[in-house]
């Protein structure tokens, strides 16, 4: 009660409320991802598949200026266990990789582009300029939501 | 243009005619254009013109040598600095020169390439002073380059066509492919360097590989992060009451390094998303307060002491400062 009367009292605003491009993002994000959690917890059925797919879905939802989050968004409603991370997968990569250590410097930097392109959701159908430019911001949001995704797991435990 | 016709009584004329026909094709005043190009470059020229034209040994005036405009040595250059689409860099034998220069004594060439070819193998063949060559291919590019893309000061009337202009460069090819494929490249590198500042640890690597390799393991970094993280959310989150309010208002209390994006957590409370306005001052104090220490205590190679020492901190310094303006702390 007293607690309320605090917060009631000193509310904060920020005077540029949608200028600053991560909070807009993060708190999209969360605002997409947080009430997707609630109500896959009403179904009691949170199995990592579908949490990971509203994660994603929370992440194509944010980020919707970019070309990523369409072919992402395109991804998740078409399959219902979306694998945007390829963790089995990551092995055989560094694998690749370094067995093309002695080649072609201009083959290598291709094969590294490419690589990069599989790991963009969407990579594959951009040309490689386009994929680079998206692929900044890609990893930015990533960032803002490993951040959200932190700070909403510890407040659950 | 009289000088100009004078000495192309060799193979030139053929190349210039056709190159004055397309552009009559494409501007019927050319006249004066194409002559003030051609007077342009050989002012520009002249000077290592002059130098090349002593070097250039015998087969130089064999070649020329039909014209009676010897006096006038920069003019025959020009046309031929006009030609030629990226085969300066071609070499060619002493064999084919002389061939070359027996071909030249006809007037009338169909190949416009083979012509091109080989003036580019005179050019070459004889260098006697490297740099003066050089300098003389690279403004000889430049002016080809400029009518290729009919860029050149003198004849802007005919830049109604969107082209590209790309100024060669010393020992470049010029021909458009390699044009393209050189600003395509050049694109790549201006985005290299941009994500050479978004990924952290970037600045000290050199050379696009090594970036490259930076960048894909930090991307994957981040997708295994979240991946791990999301999985973890699967197995906490079974929670009937998963209030934010309470969330902050608990848990940033108790455990102030807890809640990183609390600035915008208040932000978003007046957006009425989802957040009620329940955000207190001491969420804001301890989501300030753990902002610094966070900065000094994530010093691993997470990804998320990154991002606190890249940008965010000076803009979410700025969003806090907004936020204890108001409070009028």
């Amino acid at each position: 009660m007293e607690r309320q009367i605090i917060n009631k009292k000193k509310r904060v605003f920020s005077l540029e409320p949608n200028k600053n491009p991560s909070a807009v993002f993060t708190r999209k994000y969360t605002s997409h991802l947080v009430p997707a959690l609630k109500k896959l917890n009403m179904n009691k059925n949170s199995s990592k598949q579908t949490v990971k797919h509203e994660v994603d879905m929370a992440l194509a939802l944010s980020a919707q200026e970019f070309a990523w989050s369409r072919f992402l968004l395109q991804k998740l409603s078409s399959s219902t266990n979306p694998t945007t991370t390829t963790s089995s997968s990551d092995g055989i990569q560094i694998l690749e990789r370094s067995d093309k250590e002695g080649g072609n410097e201009e083959g290598e930097i291709e094969e590294k582009l490419r690589e990069l392109q599989t790991l963009l959701p969407g990579g594959e159908e951009m040309n490689v300029e386009e994929m680079l430019s998206e692929i900044g911001n890609y990893i930015k949001c990533l960032e803002l939501q490993t951040i959200a995704l932190k700070s909403i797991v510890q407040d659950s435990t | 243009m009289n000088g100009g016709d004078l000495l192309l009584n060799c193979t030139d004329m053929s190349v210039l005619e056709r190159q004055r026909a397309h552009l009559k094709y494409l501007n019927p005043s050319f006249d004066s254009p194409l002559a003030g190009f051609f007077a342009d470059t050989s002012m520009i020229n002249g000077g290592e013109m002059d130098g090349f034209l002593a070097t250039a040994g015998l087969n130089l005036p064999m070649i020329y040598g039909q014209t009676t405009v010897v006096g006038d040595p920069r003019m025959s250059i020009s046309p031929e600095t006009t030609l030629g689409t990226g085969n300066f860099k071609k070499r060619k034998f002493d064999t084919e020169t002389k061939d070359c220069n027996e071909k030249k004594k006809m007037v009338n060439r169909e190949e416009v390439t083979e012509e091109e070819e080989e003036k580019s193998k005179i050019t070459e063949l004889n260098n006697g002073s490297p740099k003066s060559i050089k300098k003389m291919k690279n403004k000889a590019k430049k002016e080809e380059n400029n009518c290729s893309n009919d860029s050149s000061k003198v004849t802007k009337e005919l830049e109604k066509t969107d082209y590209i202009h790309v100024r060669a460069r010393r020992g470049q090819a010029t021909d458009s492919h390699s044009i393209a494929e050189r600003v395509r490249r050049e694109k790549i590198s201006e985005r290299m360097k941009f994500l050479q500042d978004l990924v952290p640890g970037c600045d000290k690597i050199t050379g696009k590989a090594g970036m490259l390799d930076e960048i894909i393991n930090y991307v994957q970094s981040l997708q295994r992060q979240i991946e791990f993280l999301s999985m973890k959310l699967a197995v906490v989150n079974p929670r009937p009451d998963f209030d934010m309010d309470d969330i902050f208002a608990k848990e940033v209390v108790s455990t102030p390094m807890t809640v990183v994006p609390s600035p915008e957590m208040v932000h978003s409370g007046y957006s009425h998303e989802m957040v009620n306005s329940g955000y207190s001052n001491e969420m804001v104090n301890s989501g300030y307060h753990h902002f610094n220490p966070m900065q000094q205590v994530e010093t691993s190679s997470d990804p998320l002491s990154y991002f606190n020492n890249g940008q965010p901190p000076s803009m979410w310094h700025s969003d806090v400062q907004n936020l204890y303006g108001s409070l009028g702390v």
